[in-house]
């Protein structure tokens, strides 16, 4: 008996095996990224898995450009800000929800109020400035600020400001609108399986639908990244999402596969604690910038797709600043200025998150090119999640951290970073108080010529403190299979697939 | 029937292991440094958007007083709401449960495929090659990770061969099972290595047994007389073997259902934890155990169907 059960397996294991069909629709674009989303609320996340598909979903007013430079249109046609920067007149266009209803300036201050004030909403205070909204027609949307805001219209650009349907939104319910949205972006969300994937179709409604040319998106999550690499050599994915770099070179080397770096705003920092004794040295700081070859880190961690960093403004971002005296590798002018120093013998530790391949490869090279300028380095490996109440309390000498933009404006950096707000200036300690006055300034400044000045000196009086040590600017790195045209992000991380095709 | 009596009162006893279960679980996922509304908000957490959070979430409150919500969900039919999902944490694992389940009984199915025939031939035929090879074999299964095993029949299955789907979970039950394959075979390559050996043993014992002379002697053929009477003893120590390495095998499928984007119970529980997500963590953690109670109690129950003379 148990031999005929074993027959009967074994005959339909292999019956299983001869034939797979891929059903997969002509015209829908699978792409692999690490994880899933956790929600469609916009305002209820700040994580870029879940940004980067609200992107698809919904519309904001303004939108950044696939290059990362300006602030174009959205669902505003057009927008005029009063001489005093107080009060911003926006015209919509004319648009639908994915449910066929008008999009109109009520769902956009509906939306606008949640992001504000909703106890959901992770991003409360980005919004406080808006004092009063008005909306005198359906397609004009009145908002009055408490203050004048430089970054305020970037800020209308994120992805946690994205518009949702005010009708939906109170028929459906928060938690069931989270799952099953209705917005106005380019594809909606047709199938959300939980922990596997999100099914997006093309958003007939849409008001540039004509020219979307993909019929779908599947957002599938595949957490090991050999596998999701694997996938798309297989066919069995369109596209993939973080490419390890050290998988570049291998893959260029497959003719189906094209393998695409998208510049991002994401910049490597190495941290340093004012306030322990030593480092409250500026010429200390000085010392351990000339020390660090980041050259060698670039190589070492980027496979050279990265380069070196020299300013905490990304490259290619908003007022970056080439021209703020960046520091050369120059090992002997460390060891003239650890001298003028007279600090005595340096003993530092240093914060790896365990686990993070490439915190700990950093690390590492660190250690040994301040060792030999006669700095001791130790590590103390501790797990990712507790590094942040160790970096917050102080409780650190060195260690790596990076930061990516949410918004085109480099307010929102600058703040956290030099702005002597919340967090000890991005856990440094660092304090100088012409910076924090300088920082307020360029936040009211309506002139762009006027605050691209304000911000070189910034980043000139930054790194002449040593604020922290920039170390490199890295890509975004994707693959997708041959015959997929047009796919990317921008250096915030929208991915453009309204423009993608897929030609197989 | 007084054999069978353990049914009724063995589940009495569940109780209060499952008490402790979730005590455990519960003051063990709050003890790990780190917290759930820091990580939320990643690197723009600001002190007062971190207590909002912790507010939202009951988490300001003291441990014993959110051990109490959580008994309290669970006489409601809820586990409370996860941080991170943002709902209620039994609708997540809800849809969790049928990859695991599927994976685990692939695993155990394919194992026992692999297994019986192995361990029959290894123990007919005792002392020849086809036995060492066997023991050779069922050895090195042991030794080879999960994770590079089944990178490696990705690779040969999906990418070389195009058989059989690289990732993920079918919709259709065709579809389940063509994504299966491989995840099982990973699983029951290990697997099988230890029951071949189990088996192996059991069924070299009874070949020598009273039974099979008995047998022999009653003029039953060698076919017979090991099918028959040989096999199904042998199985009874290698279920009880099972059973007890179902801890084993659920934390296996952790890193199978990882490699092979399973939307599993394993993947929950790893983002759970790497978010801090309490709900979620001691969630998952509680119908691991519910399930490795019932797992074992149902072995028993087949234990005591196959041998008359085990009671319980």
């Amino acid at each position: 008996m148990i031999r005929n059960w074993t027959k009967a397996a074994l005959l339909g294991l292999a019956l299983s095996t001869t034939a797979v069909a891929y059903a997969e629709a002509q015209g829908v674009l699978t792409i692999g990224r690490r994880e899933d989303g956790t929600t469609f609320d916009p305002i209820a996340t700040a994580q870029n898995i879940d940004f980067w598909v609200l992107s698809n979903v919904f519309d904001v007013l303004v939108r950044v450009d696939n290059k990362g430079e300006a602030l174009v249109p959205g669902i505003a046609k057009s927008w005029d800000i009063s001489p005093d920067g107080l009060t911003y007149t926006f015209l919509l266009r004319p648009a639908k929800f994915s449910d066929g209803t008008d999009l109109t300036a009520a769902d956009v201050a509906y939306s606008l109020t949640r992001i504000r004030d909703n106890e959901l909403s992770l991003w409360s205070d980005s919004y406080k400035i808006i004092k009063d909204m008005q909306t005198p027609d359906a397609n004009t949307l009145v908002i009055t600020l408490s203050g004048p805001s430089a970054p305020f219209l970037s800020t209308l650009a994120m992805p946690g400001a994205s518009i949702v349907s005010k009708a939906a939104m109170e028929a459906m319910g928060e938690e069931a609108f989270a799952e099953m949205p209705v917005g106005s972006g380019a594809f909606m969300v047709d199938e959300w399986r939980r922990g596997d994937r999100v099914i997006l179709k093309k958003n007939p409604n849409y008001w540039d639908a004509d020219k979307v040319s993909l019929d779908g998106v599947e957002w599938r999550s595949i957490p090991d990244d050999n596998t999701r690499m694997l996938a798309v050599q297989a066919g069995e994915l369109d596209a993939a999402i973080y490419v390890p770099f050290s998988r570049v070179d291998e893959l260029k080397m497959d003719a189906n596969l094209s393998v695409v770096a998208d510049p991002s705003t994401r910049e490597d920092h190495l941290l340093l604690n004012h306030s322990h004794p030593g480092l409250d040295n500026a010429k200390v700081r000085e010392a351990i910038d000339y020390a660090i070859d980041k050259k060698a880190i670039v190589e070492a961690v980027t496979f050279n797709l990265g380069e070196i960093a020299n300013s905490y403004i990304p490259k290619g971002a908003l007022y970056h600043s080439d021209d703020n005296g960046a520091r050369g590798f120059d090992p002997e002018k460390a060891k003239a200025l650890l001298a003028e120093a007279n600090v005595g013998p340096l003993s530092l530790t240093y914060l790896v998150d365990a686990g993070d391949q490439t915190a700990e490869q950093i690390a590492i090279l660190v250690q040994q090119q301040l060792a030999a300028v006669g700095i001791t380095v130790t590590l103390q490996k501790v797990d990712p999640s507790q590094t942040w109440d160790m970096l917050i309390s102080g409780d650190y000498d060195m260690g790596v951290n990076y930061w990516t933009n949410d918004i085109l404006d480099p307010d929102q950096k600058t703040t956290f970073v030099l702005g002597h707000d919340v967090n000890n200036n991005y856990m440094t300690n660092y304090k100088n108080d012409v910076v924090k006055d300088m920082v307020a300034a360029a936040r009211l400044e309506m002139d762009p010529t006027k605050r691209a000045v304000l911000y070189a000196e910034i980043q000139k009086q930054a790194k002449s403190d040593v604020h922290w040590i920039d170390l490199y600017y890295s890509p975004f790195i994707s693959v997708t299979r041959k015959g997929v045209e047009n796919f990317g992000q921008n250096p915030l991380g929208r991915f453009w697939l309204e423009q993608t095709t897929k030609n197989y | 029937m007084h054999r069978y009596r353990f049914v009724l009162f063995r589940p009495l006893q569940f109780l209060p292991v499952l008490f402790g279960i979730s005590v455990v679980t519960f003051v063990l996922v709050r003890l790990i440094p780190g917290d759930p509304a820091r990580i939320l908000l990643g690197t723009r957490a600001t002190p007062t958007a971190i207590a909002n959070i912790r507010a939202q979430y009951g988490l300001d409150e003291p441990m014993w007083t959110q051990y109490l919500y959580f008994l309290k969900n669970l006489g409601a039919g809820e586990m409370g709401k996860s941080t991170l999902y943002k709902i209620d944490v039994l609708r997540l694992i809800a849809t969790r449960v049928e990859p695991t389940l599927a994976l685990v009984l692939a695993g155990v199915v394919l194992a026992l495929l692999i297994a019986v025939p192995f361990a029959a031939i290894s123990a007919r035929r005792q002392g020849t090659v086809a036995d060492h090879t066997v023991r050779v074999l069922s050895t090195a299964g042991i030794g080879f990770p999960s994770f590079w095993l089944g990178a490696m029949l990705i690779i040969l299955f999906s990418v070389k061969l195009d058989w059989l789907p690289v990732s993920g979970y079918g919709e259709t039950l065709f579809d389940k099972l063509t994504h299966l394959v491989l995840p099982g075979l990973t699983i029951a390559l290990s697997l099988s290595a230890v029951l071949t050996r189990s088996l192996r043993a059991g069924m070299v014992a009874g070949l020598q047994s009273d039974i099979a002379t008995a047998a022999r002697a009653r003029g039953m053929s060698e076919n017979i007389v090991f099918w028959r009477h040989v096999v199904p003893n042998a199985l009874v120590p290698t279920i009880n073997l099972l059973a007890i390495n179902i801890g084993w095998l659920i934390g296996g499928t952790v890193v199978v259902e990882s490699v092979f984007a399973l939307p599993g119970l394993g993947q929950l529980m790893v983002r759970g934890i790497f978010s801090r997500d309490y709900m979620v963590v001691q969630g998952v953690a509680l119908t691991f155990a519910v399930a490795t109670v019932l797992i074992n109690f149902v072995a028993d129950i087949i234990t005591v169907a196959l041998d008359p003379r085990i009671e319980l």
